[in-house]
């Protein structure tokens, strides 16, 4: 693994980069990583994906959005459109990097809404694979804003609104920009602007998820799995448990190495 | 300020970031601070404390710093070896300063950890010499007969936990321990496993060894049942005399993981200042 910093001088952006193992592959990987506390306890899970990946021959960045990790900056300011931009750096730097064409896309939870639409921006994105994914910001948002509510009302000096509007959930801020521009982002309305295979790969079922299943079901592309796990990624403790959900990890990793063999199937039948 | 990812060791390196304050805002050029894991957390740190910490000592004091991962944690490889969790620790926080002194010339170090990184720094100050000053957010202390009656005091006289203590003994009301209480299986959650605290006589031992150094000691203590009043910290390893070398700070309705922005800030604010102060000092 090689790690450095990239992207513009004022917002520079953290990022690992896993090389492909032996197989050489014109597609590379880029993973997005969630918000807030569900980031810490999904860094060892996003880094074994990177390893696994690239070892079946996908060259592999992640990286840390601005104001989070070690990035610059800190939340101040900082909107959703900001990260969609930091994931076009990211793009860009792991075909810089590792000389491909083409990058998929693999968005953990809020990761997988602004990969999406950083996918219908972007013509280098091949492919995009949506983990547990957030489908509705104005949502989620939501959610947030009612969980501190309700923990404000016990007492919480953790999950509270302070008087600028930013909301403080578990030990991270997400500003008034940043729910501003995040509550506009619907899956369903970024869905028919995506030109590239989508995959939904998701640890459990709800309505959301089958909901979205269910818009995406007629695309030639999809790939739809269940592979049940925990994902709770809010669930706080006080020594910073991290969440290991292996059974999803395994399964993206089998969906990149089954791509990986029909990709070399239809090499075979094309010659 | 200047970030630069940096990885030390050959093979299976530590994989941390280097934070330099701009050449006219140095305070120390031979000093810099480590920033250690708590946990199994990576070196951003609970809640990115280690982040806004590293970048405030050094925007503010004036000090590079350096937060990096311990091997198995993060983004360093796991290393092999027959050395404890703990031992590893300590020589991988020397080879990190050995780096640094090769690298940059320091030859003082400030260590910061919480939790586990406290008793880490703890270690490695034992250990070696170049290290000046330990910052340590919960590191070892040991109830006191004070603490004992401040903290079961209340609770003896209170009537509903009577009641739940009679419930457990007769079985009608189950306690949740380890994985019932996350709800989540063992097999999908990592916690770090923490070794036994050494006992008390042991780490009194090693607190007199560094008062005599002159180690310059900063604790910080959080709402816990462990650390209930400000001056728990000297009673508990008292017959030493620590004077001027210590520095205590009581937060009894910050948590563990520091979630709290407003104590979060306080505690950078007071440790930048800390530090500040130390640096200024012309026998430093």
């Amino acid at each position: 693994m090689e790690a450095f910093y990239f992207g513009p001088s004022e917002s520079y952006l953290f990022g690992a980069f896993h090389p492909r193992q032996g197989v050489n592959r014109n597609e590379a990987v880029v993973l997005c990583y969630p918000f807030g506390q569900e980031y810490m306890r999904a860094h060892k899970s996003v880094r074994r994906l990177a390893i696994n990946l690239s070892s079946l021959g996908y060259p592999v960045l992640r990286f840390d959005y601005r104001g989070t990790g070690d990035s610059a900056g800190n939340m101040d300011q900082v909107s959703a459109d900001h990260w969609i931009e930091d994931i076009g750096h990211a793009i860009q730097e792991v075909m810089d990097m590792a000389a491909v064409s083409q990058v998929a896309l693999v968005g953990l939870r809020l990761g997988s809404l602004l990969a999406a639409q950083a996918a219908a921006r972007n013509s280098a994105v091949s492919r995009l694979v949506l983990w547990d994914p957030v489908t509705d910001g104005g949502g989620y948002v939501a959610d947030i804003r009612n969980a501190i509510a309700a923990a404000e009302g016990e007492g919480s000096r953790s999950r509270i609104i302070t008087s600028d509007g930013a909301l403080h959930f578990n030990g991270f801020s997400m500003p008034v920009p940043f729910q501003d521009t995040l509550s506009a982002l619907r899956l369903e309305d970024i869905a028919p602007a995506l030109n590239v295979s989508v995959a939904q790969i998701v640890s459990h079922e709800n309505d959301e998820f089958a909901s979205l299943r269910d818009r995406l079901a007629s695309r030639r592309d999809f790939h739809y799995e269940l592979a049940p796990a925990p994902h709770n990624w809010n669930y706080v403790d006080h020594v910073g448990g991290i969440l290991w959900p292996k059974p999803v990890i395994d399964a993206i990793e089998q969906y990149f190495a089954e791509a990986h063999l029909q990709h070399k199937e239809s090499s075979c039948v094309n010659r | 300020m200047r970030e630069q990812v940096v990885m030390v060791g050959d093979e299976l390196p530590l994989v941390g970031v280097l934070s330099e304050p701009e050449a006219d805002n140095n305070s120390a050029p031979r000093v810099a601070v480590v920033l250690l894991n708590s946990g199994v957390i990576h070196r951003v740190g609970s809640c990115r404390l280690s982040v806004t910490l590293a970048r405030s000592l050094c925007e503010k004091a004036g000090l590079t710093t350096f937060r990096f991962d311990f091997s198995g944690i993060g983004d360093s490889d796991a290393r092999r070896g027959t050395l404890t969790a703990a031992q590893a620790a300590v020589d991988e926080v020397q080879e990190v300063m050995d780096y640094l002194s090769d690298w940059k010339q320091f030859d003082r170090y400030i260590l910061y950890g919480l939790c586990s990184g406290a008793f880490a720094s703890y270690r490695t100050a034992l250990n070696d010499s170049r290290v000046m000053a330990t910052v340590q957010l919960d590191g070892y202390c040991y109830m006191t007969w004070k603490s004992y009656a401040l903290y079961y005091g209340p609770r003896l006289l209170s009537f509903s936990r009577w009641g739940h203590f009679v419930l457990r003994k007769l079985g009608l009301r189950k306690q949740k321990k380890g994985v019932e209480v996350s709800g989540i299986e063992e097999r999908y959650f990592e916690v770090p496993g923490f070794a036994g605290y050494p006992p008390r006589d042991e780490v009194r031992d090693g607190l007199q060894k560094l008062n005599d150094r002159g180690l310059q000691m900063l604790y910080v203590f959080f709402g816990n049942e462990y650390y209930v009043y400000q001056n728990q910290f000297e009673d508990c390893f008292k017959p030493v005399a620590f004077g001027d070398n210590l520095t205590v700070i009581h937060r009894p309705y910050a948590t563990h993981i520091l979630s709290e922005p407003e104590d979060r800030a306080s505690v950078v604010e007071s440790i930048t200042h800390w530090a500040q102060e130390l640096v200024r000092q012309p026998n430093r």
